[in-house]
């Protein structure tokens, strides 16, 4: 089926974009001023250490060698270790990866499901007042910086009100029997609903726009003229016929958010001191923790690329055009 | 990025070399949200230009009082029209040569943008085959790198400077320009006015650049100022988080100033309100603008 | 008996440059299981007209006049929620293009179902049945109602339109150019078909189109429509064989199946007059080989011409010659 052979390409597209991304990164981090061997073993290392991590690494040999050291780890998931936490980056990584996408999809939920009515309420409200006072104002919240919205947002509600905590996830002293129940506490949620709003306004202009304008396109197709002819009524005309046309695009432009959310959180996630994976980056390149930053840049860009891809297949499952090609 | 719907096609087809770019400015005017767009970039731009004058103070200053201490922490309206820092300097004047670098940010890395993403659209889709398949490969892998990272990643490699953002932004931003631009192409190609230059001999550069360029200019200009706001935008995110320019003064280090000194818990909201506001009129006028010229371009969009 | 009869219809469209009237005043009956032909050239207002017999028009349409009488009931005085519940089980509708005419995200099954169980107030075993037993009726396999319209063909496609309109097994079936987009073979098998359903149903049928040879194979009578009026009406073998307006008598000469080879082929020179600013006199005077000063005064009206026909013009009386002049190819050469 074609269908099948497109995803295909798509996947092997995917990976050829990780590998380029990698090795891009590999020669960033090997060509950074200093000596390269600066690049992955900290001086505060014991020399035992010190040379473990010159042998895995392959720092004493040519560039190439070590290019193929390097693949070679990365396909085993092992990143090196992070010279400020003295773990493996793979470990550190992993906690600070559970909080991001618990904002980033706290907030993408949040900033979808509020779009989505908006935008198809602002196409069902084309040339009213309502329009007219309200898609300017879409358009100046997606143009405030998001760490400035959260900024407004902190001192109004944290430090002025003070009914909300002012950074971090979790409130000091606190412990919880796994990770999930940290993440699924009242506490957690207490933490998270400032840094999540900040974002969420940020957010929801892309799918109210996309929504309007896609409503707005599908309310002039033929089959939503037949289906006025054939008498249904207006819920099933705009919800079962508009709606789930117009939500196509959508759909993709969330699967897409992901990705570019789990990267573009890093300055919401500095101004709300969120313990989150783009925090974690820009501690670790302010620290010249260059394993843990590495580790850090490579885990977002899986995200971004495979998010890419999740984009695609999702809109061949929702668009049946696509997935059930051929049959003619 | 803001929505673009996919456009369908530039109207006309190219009688004068840049009638295209002249119907555009010429229909600006009929369009109230791209005449705010342009006023506020020229209010914005009057005020980058005459920053020297503009300013009570210099920026960096740190100002004292008669008594000679430290003039802090001054509220606004009174000697200072926004009032003073924790390190008594001037916000008012920071706000203005914020401006500045803004707009050299802004204006240099949407240029830089848009200049890479025309031509790899021009002759991606002019000359198609090979040559595309590769530029567009390229295009997926700009397309998988994580921009904010990448210009952190960037300024820890390079010096910290507020270019680095212009430097990510033309490495990672172009492909989304390039991708509409070579659509565009692909299908002016086909147009006969094209047609009539291939029979008459033109050669290949000057079809592409006489003939089809021309034809694209418009769109390019969309994507353009977009671009400027997307950078400002970045530049400031960049220097909140610390990686901008050293002393250079912007609305970025401005709020990442604000939030180090505790102006959030304090409540000094004249000292971080007034930057945020910045941004948002010039990110605004980019988007009011660009949207003024889709609908002149794209009519579809309007019913 | 009429099923429908449509009284001095105007219908106008606000446009940029002011008020097109689509729809000028156009009258003509639709007898109790008889297929009426409406024809034209494109833009004459035949699609408008069908929207509004069905009450689905643009936002920028208008009735500005007349009744739409159907089984002695105006539908024109319908409450919308009135009108909404007699489309489809009253009047069908057959679109020009099912391809856009069919939700491209479900299964065309579950369109046909959407209509049984919503409209028809059936139960989904029961509207399943019902739905394969249209497709046997249309000549489609049953099997391909589990697929999504962008996998049948194009024939296929205007036979589920037909099986659609005939769900609720409709009094009055309004097709609009149903088989225009169709290559000229498929299109006569779609016809034949459609034909075949209507005399076996026994159903009213408006057919629209803009091609007179499809008028002539599958209509009983014929409605001629130019610039929105109706300038001549009657059986449809009365109507071509002995046509009275200049107009018919053009179009039948413009279109091969129905020249039957002497002659030649000619096409009526010219284009329709502005709908926006129509002309006082009859509106096919600009481009009428037999136009006299005295038909830009005013609008002929119809007028009985002979057995059952009506026609729009001045000079009815003469038609037997002008038929005959309208018959030499050079009377229709612009000098
Ligand atoms: N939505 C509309 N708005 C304005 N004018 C329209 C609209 N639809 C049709 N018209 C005009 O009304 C006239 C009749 O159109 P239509 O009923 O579609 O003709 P036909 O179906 O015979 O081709 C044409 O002149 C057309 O330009
Ligand atoms: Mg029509």
């Amino acid at each position: 089926m074609q269908g099948s052979s497109r995803l295909v390409s798509r996947l092997v597209l995917t990976l050829f974009v990780l590998w380029t991304v990698a090795t891009i990164l590999f020669l960033i981090f090997r060509l950074m001023p200093g000596s390269p061997l600066a690049a992955f073993v900290s001086p505060t290392f014991t020399p035992e250490q010190q040379d473990s991590l010159r042998r895995q690494f392959g720092l004493d040999r040519t560039l190439f060698d070590q290019y193929l050291l390097f693949i070679g780890n990365l396909l085993q998931g092992n990143l090196g270790e992070s010279f400020f936490y003295k773990r493996p980056v793979g470990e550190v990584v992993m906690t600070a990866f559970a909080n991001t996408i618990a904002l980033t999809l706290g907030s993408l939920i949040v900033a979808y499901t509020f779009g989505v009515l908006m935008g198809a309420m602002f196409a069902w409200k084309r040339g009213t007042r309502v329009e007219a006072v309200g898609i300017p104002i879409v358009l100046v919240t997606r143009a405030a910086p998001e760490f400035w919205l959260g900024m407004v947002l902190l001192a109004i509600f944290s430090f002025g009100l003070g009914w909300f905590p002012g950074g971090g996830a979790n409130s000091a002293g606190q412990s919880f029997s796994s990770e999930w129940a940290r993440i699924f506490s009242l506490d957690f949620l207490r933490h998270l609903i400032l840094p999540a709003t900040a974002l969420a306004l940020y957010l929801q202009g892309l799918p109210l726009l996309l929504m309007r304008t896609n409503m707005l396109e599908v309310m002039q197709e033929d089959f939503v003229t037949m289906a006025r002819m054939k008498g249904l009524s207006n819920w099933a005309i705009v919800i079962r016929h508009a709606a789930r046309n117009a939500l196509l695009p959508v759909a993709t432009a969330f699967a897409l958010g992901i990705g570019q959310s789990v990267g573009g959180n890093v300055v919401v996630e500095t101004v709300f001191s969120w313990p989150g994976l783009g925090r974690m980056l820009v501690d670790a390149v302010a620290a010249s923790d260059y394993p843990l930053a590495q580790g850090a840049f490579l885990l977002i860009t899986t995200v971004l690329v495979t998010m890419n891809f999740v984009a695609d297949l999702l809109y061949s499952l929702l668009d049946p055009r696509i997935a059930h090609a051929g049959h003619r | 990025m803001p929505v673009t719907a996919e456009p369908s096609a530039v109207r006309g087809g190219g009688r004068g070399r840049f009638a295209a770019v002249g119907r555009a400015f010429a229909l600006v005017r009929r369009d109230p949200f791209a005449t705010a767009g342009v006023l506020i970039y020229t209010v914005f731009l009057t005020i980058a230009i005459f920053a020297d004058q503009l300013a009570t103070h210099d920026p960096n200053q740190i100002l004292y009082r008669p008594n000679g201490r430290v003039a802090s922490n001054l509220p606004p309206f009174a000697q200072h029209i926004l009032g003073t820092t924790n390190l008594g300097r001037d916000i008012y004047s920071q706000l203005v040569y914020g401006a500045r670098s803004a707009l050299i940010v802004g204006i240099t890395a949407a240029f830089a943008v848009v200049m890479i993403g025309t031509l790899v659209g021009l002759v991606a889709g002019f000359f198609r085959g090979f040559v595309d398949m590769v530029m567009m490969r390229i295009a997926d892998v700009a397309l998988g790198i994580p921009f904010l990272p990448f210009v952190i990643v960037l300024s820890s490699f390079l010096e910290p400077s507020m270019w680095n953002v212009v430097i990510g932004m033309a490495l990672v931003v172009w492909p989304s320009t390039s991708r509409v631009i070579r659509s565009q192409v692909l299908s002016l190609r086909e147009r006969t006015f094209v047609e009539a230059a291939r029979v008459t001999g033109s050669s290949p550069f000057r079809i592409l650049f006489v003939h089809i360029a021309p034809n694209v200019l418009p769109l390019s200009f969309v994507y353009g100022s977009i671009a400027v706001g997307w950078a400002i935008l970045t530049e400031a995110s960049v220097s909140f988080l610390g990686f901008g320019g050293g002393d250079t003064v912007s609305w970025g280090s401005m709020l990442q100033n604000a939030y180090a000194s505790q102006a959030l818990s304090r409540g000094w909201y004249h000292w971080f309100v007034p930057p945020g506001v910045c941004i948002i009129l010039v990110v605004v006028a980019g988007f009011f603008v660009s949207r003024g010229f889709e609908e002149v371009l794209f009519p579809r969009l309007r019913d | 008996m009429s099923v429908l009869s449509v009284q001095d219809l105007e219908v106008y469209y606000k446009t940029d440059r002011g008020v097109a009237q689509a729809v000028r005043g156009a009258s003509f009956e639709v007898p109790e299981g008889q297929v009426v032909g409406v024809v034209g050239e494109s833009g004459c207002g035949k699609t408008t007209l069908a929207r509004a017999i069905i009450g689905v028009m643009p936002k920028t349409a208008r009735i500005a006049g007349g009744r739409l009488m159907f089984q002695g009931v105006d539908l024109l005085g319908l409450s919308p929620r009135e009108m909404a519940s007699r489309r489809w089980r009253d009047i069908a509708f057959i679109p020009q293009s099912a391809m856009n005419s069919l939700d491209p995200v479900y299964r065309v099954g579950t369109q046909m179902a959407e209509v049984l169980v919503e409209r028809g107030g059936m139960d989904k075993r029961a509207a399943r049945r019902r739905a394969a037993e249209l497709f046997d009726m249309v000549g489609l396999d049953p099997g391909r109602l589990r697929d999504f319209p962008h996998q049948y063909s194009g024939g296929m496609r205007q036979r589920a339109a037909i099986a659609l309109a005939l769900a609720l097994e409709p009094r009055l079936v309004i097709a609009d150019e149903p088989v225009t987009a169709l290559d000229v073979i498929i299109q006569r098998q779609v016809l034949d078909t459609f034909k075949e359903l209507q005399g076996r149903l026994g159903l009213s049928v408006i057919l629209i189109t803009h091609d007179i040879s499809v008028v002539a194979y599958a209509s009983d009578r014929v409605v001629v429509m130019y610039a929105g009026e109706v300038i001549e009406s009657g059986a449809t073998a009365e109507v071509l064989g002995r046509p009275f307006h200049p107009y018919t008598m053009g179009l039948c000469k413009a279109f091969p199946e129905l020249h039957g080879g002497g002659g030649t082929l000619v096409p009526i020179e010219g284009s329709p007059p502005d709908l926006i600013a129509p002309p006082e006199g009859c509106s096919f005077a600009d481009r009428c080989p037999f136009v006299e000063p005295e038909c830009r005064t005013a609008r002929p009206p119809l007028v009985d011409v002979a057995s059952g026909s009506l026609a729009a013009c001045r000079r009815t009386s003469e038609a037997e010659e002008l038929r005959v002049l309208a018959g030499e190819a050079g009377t229709w050469l612009r000098s």
